[in-house]
């Protein structure tokens, strides 16, 4: 596959490094940063992201079990993902998907739930619940900048 | 917010957090990367994305921001209420403002699947290499406000044009 355009200004890819550098470094989880990462990218459908991150994701030493049943960490049970993954789980699903319906559809997004929220503020201070936002507007930046030029996966080296 | 004596409204909501106070670095590389996605776009262009993107991710505070930016860069009300709707009100804007208006829809609601070829080859006539790439970091940039805006539950009503700049 090749890509639409490689195109993209240095200063906009430097300031888009910078968030993401600052978003992982303030939220102090390298493992989890992947999860939520790569489970945003599933949502968006970018595959550079996904054969990027889950390089990223192993060389962290996220498990296989976690990595397989990612995608349907809903139904994977408390044994392959903890309450505070699974709390930062679902804000990255909510943070992702806030187009399509209105506050009365079930699917399709829009808005944050406040069960959500608050949830994943039970597990995140202030501090870290913010880079954890901040990480999951980053992931949402580049699978929006990715996918737009289809840019092809495996060009990730680490 | 505008009140009046006789009619009640809802109950202001407080934001849930102020973010860039507990994340100061990430909300500098934000403003760093907004001015820089937006370089050499004609900004009432990007104004016009900024309100599109804003309305489908539901962003107050963002709706409210960037309706009376574009008010204050002379952008008129009929534009600002018709871009809802603007498929059926195309002759309110030129054919590059639609396709960048297309291409803004189809990376915003990325959840339900890719950037069609015929929206990306639309915007490619209208829009050289470089200044296309600005155009798709601009669109992600209003996508990430949002992101920030709905989570945090930013306050709508209280932005006054030019507050950031």
């Amino acid at each position: 596959m090749t890509p639409r355009t490689q195109v993209l200004d240095r200063a906009v890819g430097q300031a888009m490094s910078a968030l993401s550098a600052a978003a992982k470094r303030g939220l102090g989880d390298p493992a989890l940063a992947e999860l939520v990462v790569i489970r945003a990218s599933q949502l968006n459908h970018c595959a550079f992201c996904l054969d990027m991150h889950l390089t990223i994701a192993r060389k962290h030493g996220v498990s296989e079990t976690q990595l397989d049943l990612l995608a349907a960490w809903e139904e994977a049970g408390d044994e392959v993902f903890d309450a505070r993954e699974r709390a930062a789980l679902a804000l990255t699903e909510a943070v992702t998907v806030l187009t399509g319906g209105t506050s009365r559809t079930k699917s399709g997004g829009g808005f944050v739930p406040d069960e959500v929220y608050a949830e994943a503020a039970e597990h995140f201070d202030d501090r870290q619940l913010a880079h954890l936002i901040g990480l999951l507007v980053a992931i949402n930046n580049w699978n929006r900048v990715m996918v737009s030029r289809r840019i092809p996966p495996g060009g990730y080296t680490p | 917010m505008t009140t009046d004596t006789t009619t009640e409204y809802a109950a202001e909501r407080p934001a849930r957090m102020r973010w860039a106070k507990h994340a100061p670095e990430v909300y500098k590389a934000m403003v760093r990367l907004d001015t820089a996605a937006k370089q050499g776009l004609d900004p009432r262009l990007v104004e016009l994305v900024r309100l599109r993107a804003s309305a489908l991710n539901h962003c107050a505070f963002c709706l409210d921001m960037h309706t009376k930016d574009a008010l204050a860069a002379g952008e008129s009300v009929q534009r600002i209420v018709q871009l809802h709707a603007w498929e059926e009100s195309k002759h309110f804007y030129t054919e590059k403002e639609l396709a960048a208006i297309e291409l803004t829809e189809a990376v915003t609601v990325l959840t339900d699947g890719f950037v069609p070829d015929e929206v990306y080859e639309k915007a490619a006539e209208h829009f050289e290499e470089a200044e296309l790439a600005q155009l798709i970091a601009t669109i992600a940039v209003i996508n990430a406000w949002n992101r920030f805006g709905v989570t945090t539950r930013a306050v709508p009503g209280h932005y006054q044009a030019g507050d950031f700049a």
